[in-house]
């Protein structure tokens, strides 16, 4: 009776805790409102395809593609230890948030990988991670519904093709003049 | 009464002492498996280190890729790279971590007894590269490479590549990736 109760609490506790457990989505929510950090949301708008006739491959690959998300981390000389304790819990999200990690690099002063979330080859979730250590941090979380090497293929290659929409990534650019200010 | 619930209890125990050390078996288990490529992780975060990592599922994923048929080269390169589970490469300058390098890749050879395929001595480096056979002699599971730089400007690399692959395909990889190594790698598959 002790032991079935015993197991019973640990089964309980094993899923709250999966239930509380911070996602990465839940911080991109959670810092979008904080200073230092910006965030900039994406519809697959961006890429302008109205002068373009498309192939119903490139027609399936735009509707895998759902809506792109940027969080980025601003280092202004002052905030050194958010940066490196924000990266860290980035990186430790990017683990414990079940994604699978492609590929990852990094050369001292930059790094940057690449990680997935879903079944095979049809993925849900692609996420981006660069650091510099002069500049600060971005994660780039791409959403979608089974986005397939081929899909992602196509949609690199229609960029090309298409006019961007940029207005949509006026305030990144924003950021950018304001760090060389 | 009294004795038989003892009883009971005492099987009870017994019984849920050797499902505990099953489930506790079950838990250890991944990190066994991990435990295999966890030699050289350490050097994955270290600022002085230029790393590349690739795992499995990008290799999966690039196997998935559409290439022209007709190309004969895209072709072998996407057989290969269905064939592999992980590449991990770590250049570094700095003298002291080339030290520290070379004794963690010959503790790994003590606790992971791989063959040395070739030794060559190219520019002045010593490149090393030690093979895991699999199933016959020229399928590799594992192959790890180590160039030992001498000064600041000559870098020391670890090079481990794992997957289920054949040596002669080794070529088309370096062909198509920029690997350290290459010449050695690519005599080495001629043989």
């Amino acid at each position: 009776m002790k032991y079935t109760l015993t197991i019973l609490a640990i089964i309980a506790l094993l899923l709250t805790s999966c239930n509380s457990e911070p996602t990465l989505q839940k911080y991109f929510v959670e810092k979008s409102e904080v200073k230092d950090f910006m965030k900039v949301d994406i519809a697959p708008s961006i890429i302008n395809t109205s002068k373009l006739t498309l192939s119903a491959e490139e027609k399936t690959a735009l509707a895998s593609l759902h809506n792109i998300n940027v969080l980025a981390f601003k280092l202004n000389g002052k905030n050194n230890a958010e940066y490196e304790k924000e990266k860290t819990i980035v990186k430790t999200l990017l683990k414990t948030d079940h994604y699978d990690e492609l590929i990852k690099f990094n050369n001292g002063t930059m790094g940057a990988s690449v990680n997935t979330k879903g079944e095979g080859q049809n993925i849900d979730e692609f996420v981006v991670f660069v650091n510099e250590a002069d500049n600060g941090f971005g994660v780039v979380r791409v959403v979608g519904k089974d986005m397939t090497p081929n899909n992602v293929m196509t949609i690199v290659s229609l960029l090309q093709k298409s006019e961007m929409n940029i207005e949509q990534l006026k305030p990144l650019k924003q950021m950018m003049m304001k760090s060389k200010m | 009464m009294k004795k038989i619930t003892i009883t009971k209890n005492k099987k009870f125990k017994l019984c849920t002492m050797k499902n505990l050390f099953i489930a506790f078996l079950f838990t250890l288990l991944p990190s066994v498996f991990f435990a295999q490529t966890t030699a050289f992780d350490k050097y994955e975060d270290n600022p002085a280190i230029n790393t590349v990592i690739v795992n499995k599922k990008m290799f999966q994923l690039m196997g998935e890729m559409k290439m022209d048929p007709k190309d004969k080269n895209a072709q072998q390169y996407i057989n290969l790279v269905k064939k592999l589970e992980s590449l991990k490469v770590f250049t570094t300058e700095s003298g002291k971590i080339s030290k520290d390098m070379k004794s963690t890749v010959d503790n790994y050879l003590k606790s992971h007894p791989l063959d040395e395929l070739m030794r060559v001595t190219e520019d002045g480096k010593a490149i090393k590269i030690f093979v895991k056979s699999g199933a016959t002699t020229s399928s590799i599971k594992e192959m790890l490479m180590f160039i030992e730089g001498g000064g600041p400007k000559d870098s020391t690399v670890v090079m481990s590549l794992t997957g289920n692959f054949d040596l002669s395909e080794l070529s088309v990889l370096t062909d198509k990736m920029s690997l350290p190594g290459g010449n050695a790698i690519k005599k080495a598959s001629k043989k």
